[in-house]
């Protein structure tokens, strides 16, 4: 993917990756030119068209402000990769498993919390392991998850009040070095994580483990939808 | 055809076969599933990704696909990335809290003991 904002139309010596994939005059202004570079771009650009489409990529760039269509497209090309490496989960598989480590970590938080709570009780009370894992963090609750169902998926209704808070972007960055743009002032604090993440995956690095079949479809019991 | 038309061949307003890809994953009860994969994939890209995957892979596709869908529908910037993100910065965040919180375990263990220790002289 294109590093600068410099757009590399056949104006200026050469289509961008897109209109090469694309085998098409690379027209000046064209929305795809500055994301995708004539060199790596079209390889990232054919996992996009193959899973999006070029015409419904180009329609959700036009529907983004320009200075969010780096982030956009970083986005875009990564989930698009994911879908190709697990064509029945895409990324949802990788959320699942971070939704397990969240559930867990609270589990094991609420546990301590209540051990720590019971040695700073003047009466000595065995430690209770709490049935569910409520911990200070209430995004997630083991009790959401159902045990097995059809696949269904809900963490939109979890997530939305948190995200409108956390994506406050101030600046435009760079796709190749500022995935998702971590000036100092930004409320993301581990936007170099996705970053690393997001370039990592870009340029052939792991997904975690994906659910194996016979763990009941464990990406469809774990997100629920309402 | 079916005589009922899937949510898919409603919506794109043509016939529904006997062996439309979309039927047993867009019922016509939920309309809205469809729209978003269409917004988002197309038609096509959607058909031609079921098709290439076993059949008894295909129900957990469709519904991955319409998750990812609603997730862009939702959040055109980062879609579902912005949940991974979110997730990581929470598992960061927890783990944080566990090495405070063992940080003070440890803190009262200590003190504790010197109580005890000290009851005892």
């Amino acid at each position: 993917m294109s590093s600068s904002g410099n757009p590399s139309s056949s104006g200026g010596g050469g289509p961008c990756g897109a209109c090469k994939f694309l085998r098409r005059k690379c027209v000046a202004g064209c929305i795809f030119a500055p994301y995708f570079d004539s060199e790596q771009g079209a390889a990232h650009f054919a996992a996009v068209h193959k899973v999006f489409g070029a015409s419904n990529v180009s329609k959700l760039l036009q529907h983004v402000p320009e200075h969010k269509r780096p982030d956009a497209v970083v986005s875009i090309c990564f989930e698009a990769q994911a879908r190709l490496r697990d064509p029945i989960y895409g990324c949802v598989s990788h959320i699942v498993s971070l939704q397990q480590q969240v559930v867990s970590l609270q589990t094991e938080l609420s546990y301590l919390q209540a051990h720590l709570a019971t040695l700073e009780l003047p009466q000595p009370q065995p430690p209770q392991v709490p049935v569910s894992s409520s911990g200070s963090l209430q995004a997630l609750s083991i009790t959401d998850l159902p045990s097995i169902s059809p696949s269904v998926y809900d963490l939109s209704s979890i997530f939305e009040p948190v995200m409108s808070s956390t994506w406050a972007m101030q600046q435009q960055p760079r796709p190749s070095d500022h995935l998702f743009g971590v000036p100092s002032s930004s409320n993301i604090g581990g936007g170099g994580e996705l970053q690393a993440l997001a370039r990592e995956f870009i340029h052939g690095g792991q997904m975690p483990a994906q659910p194996s079949p016979g763990t009941s479809g464990s990406a469809s019991t774990v997100i629920k939808r309402e | 055809m079916n005589p009922k038309r899937c949510a898919a061949c409603k919506y794109l307003r043509r016939r529904c076969p006997k062996d439309c890809i979309f039927s047993p994953y867009f019922p016509p009860n939920d309309p809205q599933k469809f729209a978003w994969i269409h917004r988002i994939y197309g038609a096509g890209n959607v058909s031609k990704m079921l098709q290439q995957l076993p059949d008894q892979t295909r129900a957990e596709a469709a519904e991955s696909l319409c998750f990812e869908a609603k997730c862009r529908v939702d959040d055109p910037v980062y879609g579902c990335v912005g949940i991974i993100h979110f997730l990581q910065t929470q598992i960061q965040q927890t783990q944080n809290q566990l090495a405070k919180t063992q940080a003070e375990i440890a803190v009262a263990q200590t003190k504790l003991s010197q109580t005890h220790n000290s009851d005892f002289m």
